[in-house]
């Protein structure tokens, strides 16, 4: 007990305030102590959901076939629940306190609401993760989206309301810390608070639509209701199911400007151009639901088009705009303090040691080419018929979330070690090993995932398909090959995440306390707020055109390439 | 310039976009209408569209439309031979009633897809080229009538990829198209 108390141990004044010796930032014991207790729920959960990835990825590596299919679908459903939800909600709300009270000065208001949103949370999610792990015949596993009327356990849906209550609980003092800020004032908030707003605002309609979709479909199970129709359940359900991973956007999104800031020395290039950016995300992304209702029957194809390009692709031109602006931050930041010259020098003598710096690059750069091309190219309403519920649209899953979320947050709460929990890393190799480790890893297994559904057209949510189908000759066993490589570097992505949890409570449980006043090795060269004075037109930012520029190539050459592959299929459709 | 941990100058607003900044808007903007524009066109002159008509429809009236369907069709050893231009397939926990059916190349089918029970998963591909398939969602209450034209002769095979209980991984079905 006494070395969890010690974690939550820092010099603070008679105020309860510290200045951060990387950020600069005045810190408040409340913010600072509920920013680590909702991290380290996190990490648990990641560890959690960590050890199912193993289960899962070695059934369907099927030259091992670890599981029957009775346990597949239950490992499954741990695995999707306590990764793509409890990890990354948990890191959400973390991300809440830092970019609202933390970047702002303040105390965390509303603490008994913030510790009643944790232990509400908690609840939550101990209680889905039991009635996944302990439901029983006739009931099945409900994986991540329990579609009716297929039956699932009513606790199921009562525990995951819960969860949805407690984060909405645990979101309200950040909301207060805004509407106190801005109230008197026409102040207008630093960006990374103005993300992580725009964030909390995403997350809200989320968690509406996932209370409305869980009550509809318990009401359901409990009796009373009579029937459930099972395209309102997907409407409903995919407003919290595609909403959840917006907010895994936004929040990103916010930790790459904040992130890539302190560790890199980055600069807002423009202010007006990332604003609006989060202003489309705003308004257009979350018609992104839609995209898991392209090959549905009852909708419209006029409602289709209009929602799955988020109204003329609203908000991927806003992701675009990111795209530009953060590798742009970093470029201009580094060139106006002389670091790097030619067209690329800035970047290749960035501090690519640092794990913090190295994660959220890796992350920026695989989740862009990786999920970001491929959401695109599948949301397409004609494409999505060769994407649909294939091993692909899992790998696109896997390069938004398991690639760019997680390595931001990995990124994140190695910072938060160093600054927050004020320790040194048990080992610098090791910690600085993991980015490249992970990145690696998961990315080559992600494009297995990719190239098994679109070359192969391999189901997902299946224990088995590609050696035997069984009462039938037919079976996948082309896509063998593309198993072997996919299992192997699954096998590394996991022991990459164990390095991460591994490194991580190794530092706060045996890591040196570092000095007051130490930086820990975070700050970029020249320290945060090195200066050249030259306006933003006198930097050059040749670099990141090109990489966007590159980028582009990429995105035209995949988008032509699933075309060609659906021009060849034999017609369908009215 | 400023950077994101404090409030913006107060002009913020009016301070000049970089001109590198400005282009890529441009490009961005243009990609972004340019695929909306293929998109949307694709549905009036192109030759896969997931589109069709749905009709509500209690499940167990579908299972015995199929059942008059399955009347009506020729019984061969490959399967079903539709009576005409219509094919009813009925996705249940752990069969696609209904088929294997038999389809001649280069006609244009009506495919009625619907459910008994759960949520399936209809996806459909030659034996000989599985890079060619396609996949659409099935409900019970709903009967999707979508045409399809099979232009090579060959066995299709139909996978079930929606999640549908313990036995779902066992749900396979088969379309033998001949010659026409």
């Amino acid at each position: 007990m006494s070395a969890i108390a010690s974690l939550f141990r820092n010099d603070y004044d008679a105020d309860g305030f510290r200045t951060c010796s990387v950020t600069g930032l005045d810190i408040h014991q409340s913010v600072e102590n509920y920013v680590k207790l909702f991290g380290l729920t996190a990490v648990i959960a990641l560890a959690v959901g960590g050890s199912f990835a193993f289960s899962v990825a070695m059934t369907r590596w099927e030259f091992i076939g670890l599981l029957d299919p009775s346990s597949y679908y239950t490992h499954l459903s741990m695995h999707a629940w306590n990764l793509l939800i409890f990890w990354m909600v948990f890191m959400e709300i973390a991300v809440l306190y830092v970019g609202g009270p933390m970047v702002l000065g303040r105390e965390l208001p509303l603490r008994r609401l913030a510790a009643l949103g944790w232990v509400t949370m908690v609840v939550g999610a101990i209680g889905v993760n039991a009635s996944i792990w302990l439901a029983e015949a006739p009931n099945e596993a409900p994986l991540l989206t329990a579609y009716v009327p297929l039956p699932v356990t009513p606790w199921f849906y009562a525990t995951a309301i819960v969860f949805l209550l407690g984060a909405t609980i645990a979101a309200l003092p950040f909301f207060a810390t805004i509407w106190t800020e801005t109230r008197d004032s026409h102040r207008t908030l630093p960006l990374v608070a103005f993300g992580a707003f725009v964030t909390g605002i995403i997350a809200v309609e989320a968690i509406l639509g996932g209370i409305a979709a869980f009550a509809y479909a318990l009401a359901w199970r409990i009796d009373l209701i009579a029937s459930v129709d099972p395209g309102i359940y997907r409407q409903l359900y995919w407003i919290v199911g595609h909403g959840t991973q917006q907010i895994n956007l936004l929040a990103m999104i916010t930790v790459w400007y904040f992130l890539t800031h302190v560790v890199g020395g980055a600069v807002v290039i423009s202010e007006k151009v990332s604003r609006t950016a989060f202003i489309l995300y705003l308004f257009f992304i979350n018609l992104g639901a839609a995209h898991h209702l392209l090959v549905d029957p009852g909708v419209s194809a006029g409602w289709r088009i209009w929602n799955t390009s988020y109204a003329f692709y609203g908000a991927a031109f806003a992701s675009m705009i990111h795209a530009f602006a953060i590798p742009a931050g970093i470029e201009a930041g580094r060139r106006r303090r002389g670091q790097g010259g030619g067209l690329f020098g800035w970047l290749t003598s960035a501090p690519w040691r640092n794990p913090v710096f190295a994660s959220t690059v890796f992350s920026i750069i695989l989740f862009g080419f990786l999920g970001g091309i491929t959401g695109v190219v599948m949301g397409q309403i004609q494409v999505n018929m060769t994407w649909h519920n294939t091993l692909a649209t899992v790998g696109h899953f896997h390069a938004t979330v398991a690639l760019g979320t997680t390595l931001a947050f990995f990124g994140l709460v190695l910072f938060v070690i160093k600054t927050m929990f004020r320790r040194d890393f048990v080992s610098d190799a090791l910690a600085s090993a993991i980015p490249y480790a992970y990145g690696a890893a998961m990315s080559v297994a992600t494009l297995m995932l990719m190239y098994a559904g679109i070359l192969y057209g391999v189901p997902r949510r299946t224990a088995e398909a590609v050696r035997n189908i069984p009462g039938s000759e037919f079976s996948f066993s082309a896509a063998i090959p593309i198993f072997m490589i996919f299992g192997i570097f699954a096998l590394l992505a996991i022991l990459s995440g164990v390095l991460f949890v591994g490194v991580s409570v190794g530092s706060l449980l045996f890591g040196g306390r570092l000095a007051e006043g130490d930086d820990g090795g975070m700050l970029p060269e020249g320290g945060l707020h090195a200066d050249g004075g030259e306006p933003i037109h006198a930097v050059e930012l040749r670099g990141t055109f090109a990489l966007c520029l590159i980028f582009l190539g990429v995105f035209a050459a995949v988008y032509v390439l699933n075309w060609y592959l659906l021009t060849q299929l034999w017609a369908i459709g009215a | 310039m400023s950077n994101p941990l404090d409030d913006p100058d107060d002009d913020w607003w009016n301070s000049p976009v970089h001109r590198r900044e400005s282009i890529w808007l441009g490009l961005a903007g243009a990609w972004s209408l340019g695929i909306f524009t293929w998109m949307a066109g694709f549905t009036q002159f192109g030759d896969q569209n997931p589109v069709g008509t749905t009709y509500e429809v209690d499940p167990d009236q579908y299972q015995e439309r199929v059942g008059e369907y399955k009347e009506a069709a020729e019984e061969t050893d490959d399967g079903l031979i539709p009576p005409e231009d219509d094919v009813y397939v009925g996705a249940m926990r752990f069969n696609w009633d209904g088929l294997p059916a038999v389809l001649e190349a280069g006609r244009e089918y009506d495919i009625h897809l619907g459910a008994y029970d759960v949520q399936h998963g209809f996806s459909v591909r030659p034996e000989e080229n599985l890079n060619k398939q396609i996949n659409l969602q099935v409900f019970p209450g709903s009967e999707w009538v979508i045409p399809m034209t099979f232009d090579e002769p060959g066995t299709y095979h139909v996978v079930c990829n929606e999640f549908c209980g313990q036995g779902h991984r066992t749900m396979h079905g088969r379309f033998t198209v001949v010659e026409g």
